[in-house]
């Protein structure tokens, strides 16, 4: 490398690093801010919704609570899924229709096969990782860039549903407790609240507490880096499809639990909140960075967004635009803080 | 020593200029003419100031105080970009980039405005009569509507290099300064090019190129000024000029150099040993390192160095030929393989091969053993701060804090850090690709001396870098890897910088071996 080279870059690492201290201490607040920002933004969302009195009461209801949560439930799920291929700087746009597919497979088994539930769910969930299977292969090995593969993979699949259920939803025949399970209460709190626990818990630990997920994060940081430090980077980015498929499935099983069939549009429509949770995600808890507590509150605070603006007696057109606005804001914060650690763009 | 080579009426003369950089004198009070239909060579060897005095004259720089810079009957105290323009300096980087999927026409205008027709679109038979105007100008063997990527590579720069010429005026002096033109060129591509760049010359423009292949400067340059330590060494006719003398004129007069090892070290069993390995540019390399021995490779750019280390570590796969570790007979697949064989990598380019630039100090320090800081299967944050904390300490990492993303530190203190995260993992073989490159002083010699440390241990070190002195500093022994096979070697205490450029650039002498 030349001389000339040299002078152009070492002056800006160096500028970077002048008197820590300084920007230590100014940074703090900064820094408060870039973590909590939108979490303040979710409590002031609820504060505002539960004072007003057009919406105060309803909306501040443990009903209210109970049903964005259940509602939620499979935007959740298939949210955090999408934030482990992200982790490692793909993303996973296939997820709604794999959710809607592994929906339709189970409810297709057990209504027009006969299939007993617990082998349909098994059918619909292996659906689902073949198709996390397919993604990982093109992605990892064929290196193909992942917005366009999961694109193509996810418009594939909505197609074929389309065709296998000439787009009508399939009802008849679920078993009764299968539908009960995602509708009632425990303790006060919807059954599903219990089942996403877990859900959550074990992506936040696989996130930062394995060694697949630190390796997830330094092939995001720097892919051919993490390969010169031994990290397996083609098996990991495939593993991180085929466990973003995997969640998307459990959510598909949750949603036809909770519908009591499965309808073809269902799982696509799913796409555009998950994909918006995460990104606004970024934004919190740990900036610039995808991560599950940020994608969780996210979608929290979205949905109690939507649900008070509906209770508020709001046109359709408010929620789409905050939605969108929110999108935007969230990412361009989060492009921003990002860079000022040095990561690559969004 | 100084041989006057001076050409009646020197187009540009400078007196005097000196630049300072903090405490480093980079230019001590340089003197140098160029003359009008000169084709001069600027040679020296890293930091000789050699660059510094073509960004002055490019007006990047501003010189201290005190010197002057005469063109014709006027002179300067500074230059600006507008003012060097103006006089009809032009400076051609060696990376002007072209692209590959586009036509010589289009990249020709690139950077340029379009030409465009009344209706604002762009007008494409005024873009094809432009670019045949500069093909004919600039003598480009290509036709307008050719893609780059089908053009021979001496070719594709001349483009790059007719596109940042094009506004100039071949009939009026002017000086035509090209940094490295021939780095990425292969032998005789290279020589096409400089052939082609004599043209200017003989057209009447003062022409200097920077370069570090000496075959060519002995070959094409009429005359031959060398930097060295900041100073104008000499400038001398290319004419009865020969290679040594050359070598001596970049290395200075050859000092009696006292080595940091002392006397050759007597070394133990071998440890590495690589029989007729093939790849990529290697056509068949035997090496062998012994427990505890630091071995250079010198080379030029391209010869295969990093491949080498490359092949080593698993990141590239070998194609013939065996590697051998302390008498076990490796197969690497994968960069994990030859880490569990025990061989760590610092690669040569930080920000793009090594550095999470994102991710904290720490994580930096760990990443290249993630799963040892495992507690019942899960990753142990408290045991990697405790570990990150010794090893900031132990290593000297400035860093205000383990948490502190990697990309505020210092070149020096992230070189640290990645070499702290190989040495933790205890290796028996360290490869380092220009382990000083964008590095402090200070922080070279605190890397320089945990090398030796861990050597004396019985780490092995293969180092590779085209700092001479710093292989001369810090080698045991010295290979010369020239056309992908190894050359000459040389042990302390003959290993000095002079001889070690004599080996590099010097005629071949080695044993044969088929391709």
């Amino acid at each position: 490398m030349s001389m000339l080279e040299h002078d152009k870059k070492a002056p800006d690492v160096a500028a970077e690093s002048d008197d820590p201290q300084a920007r230590v201490s100014t940074g703090l607040t900064l820094r408060m801010a870039e973590t909590y920002g939108f979490v303040l933004a979710f409590v002031a969302v609820i504060i505002v919704f539960s004072v007003l009195p057009a919406t105060g009461d309803t909306f501040a209801s443990l009903a209210n609570v109970r049903s964005i949560i259940g509602n939620q439930s499979t935007v959740l799920i298939i949210s955090v899924g999408m934030v482990i291929p992200l982790l490692a700087g793909n993303i996973d746009l296939s997820v709604g229709a794999t959710a809607g597919a592994t929906s339709v497979v189970t409810a297709a088994a057990v209504s027009r096969f006969d299939v007993p539930l617990g082998l349909a769910i098994v059918l619909g969930m292996v659906f689902a990782l073949i198709v996390g299977v397919v993604n990982g292969i093109l992605i990892a090995r064929v290196s193909a860039n992942s917005f366009i593969i999961t694109f193509g993979v996810g418009t594939l699949i909505g197609g074929l549903l389309q065709w296998y259920t000439k787009s009508l939803p399939i009802t008849a025949n679920l078993p009764k407790a299968f539908q009960n399970f995602g509708n009632q209460n425990w303790l006060g709190l919807p059954r599903l609240t219990f089942a996403l626990i877990p859900i959550v818990i074990v992506a936040l630990i696989l996130q930062d507490h394995t060694p697949y997920g630190r390796h997830l994060q330094a092939i995001g940081s720097n892919e051919r880096a993490a390969r010169l430090v031994g990290i397996p980077v083609q098996r990991s980015i495939l593993l991180s499809f085929v466990a973003s498929s995997a969640l998307a499935g459990a959510a598909g099983i949750i949603l036809t639990a909770r519908s009591g069939g499965a309808d073809p549009a269902a799982g696509p429509s799913f796409l555009f909140p998950a994909f918006a949770a995460v990104f606004l995600g970024m934004a919190m808890i740990r900036p610039g960075k995808p991560n599950v507590i940020g994608t969780v509150i996210a979608v929290l605070f979205l949905a109690a967004a939507v649900s008070g603006f509906t209770m508020a007696g709001a046109n359709s057109w408010v929620r789409d635009v905050f939605n969108g606005a929110a999108l935007l804001i969230a990412i361009s914060m989060a492009t921003w803080f990002g860079k000022r650690q040095g990561a690559k763009r969004i | 020593m100084t041989t006057s080579a001076e050409p009646p009426a020197p187009f540009l003369r400078t007196v005097g200029i000196s630049k300072t950089f903090g405490e480093t004198r980079a230019l001590d009070s340089i003197g140098f003419e160029v003359a009008a239909g000169e084709l001069r060579a600027l040679v020296g060897g890293n930091g000789s100031g050699k660059s510094t005095f073509v960004k002055i004259l490019a007006g990047v720089h501003r010189p201290d105080g005190g010197g002057q810079i005469v063109v014709g009957d006027a002179s300067y105290e500074t230059m600006t970009p507008e003012l060097a323009r103006s006089l009809g300096f032009r400076f051609v980087h060696q990376d002007a980039g072209v692209v590959d999927d586009m036509t010589v026409a289009e990249n020709l205008v690139l950077g340029h405005p379009y030409p465009r027709n009344r209706l604002g679109l762009v007008d494409w038979s005024a873009l094809k009569a432009r670019a045949g105007e500069l093909i004919e100008r600039f003598d480009i063997d290509a036709k307008a509507s050719v893609l780059l990527r089908q053009l021979r590579p001496a070719t594709r720069a001349k483009v790059a290099i007719a596109r940042a010429l094009q506004d100039i005026n071949l009939d009026e002096p002017g000086l035509l300064v090209f940094d490295e033109p021939t780095t990425a060129l292969p032998n005789r591509e290279a020589a096409h090019l400089l052939e082609w760049l004599r043209g200017f010359a003989e057209r009447g423009q003062a022409v200097l190129f920077v370069s570090h292949r000496l075959d060519e400067v002995l070959a094409l340059a009429e005359t031959v000024t060398a930097f060295r330590d900041g100073r104008h060494q000499a400038t001398v006719r290319r004419q009865g000029l020969d290679e040594a003398q050359l070598i001596q004129l970049i290395a200075g007069r050859a000092v009696p150099r006292t080595s940091q090892n002392g006397a050759p070290q007597q070394h133990r069993a071998g440890r590495l040993e690589l029989r007729g390995v093939k790849t990529g540019p290697l056509r068949g390399i035997d090496l062998t390192v012994g427990r505890g021995e630091i071995v250079g490779i010198a080379g030029l750019l391209g010869s295969g160095r990093t491949s080498l280390l490359r092949a080593i570590i698993g990141d590239l796969p070998v194609d013939a030929g065996k590697i051998v570790i302390d008498g076990e007979s490796m197969s690497v697949r994968r960069v994990a393989d030859g880490m569990a064989a025990g061989i760590a990598y610092v690669p040569e380019n930080r920000l793009l091969d090594a550095g999470f630039p994102d991710l904290s100090v720490r994580e930096n320090l760990v990443v290249a053993s993630i799963p040892a800081f495992r507690r019942f299967g899960l990753s142990s944050g408290r045991s990697e701060i405790r570990e990150a904390g010794v090893l900031i300490g132990q290593y000297g990492i400035r860093c205000g804090g383990q948490s502190r993303a990697f990309s505020t530190l210092s070149g020096g203190n992230q070189q640290k850090a990645v070499v702290a995260r190989w040495l933790r993992r205890k290796p028996r073989v360290l490869l380092l690709d220009e382990p000083s490159q964008g590095v402090d002083v200070l922080a070279r010699n605190e890397i320089e001396q945990l090398i030796r440390q861990h050597a004396a241990d019985g780490m092995s070190v293969i180092v590779v870098t085209s700092d001479f002195d710093e292989l001369a500093r810090l080698c045991d022994r010295v290979v010369v890897l020239r056309e992908g096979v190894m050359g000459r070697e040389l042990r302390q205490p003959h290993l000095t910088e002079d001889a070690i450029a004599e080996l590099t650039y010097g005629p071949m002498e080695v044993r044969h071996v088929d391709a």
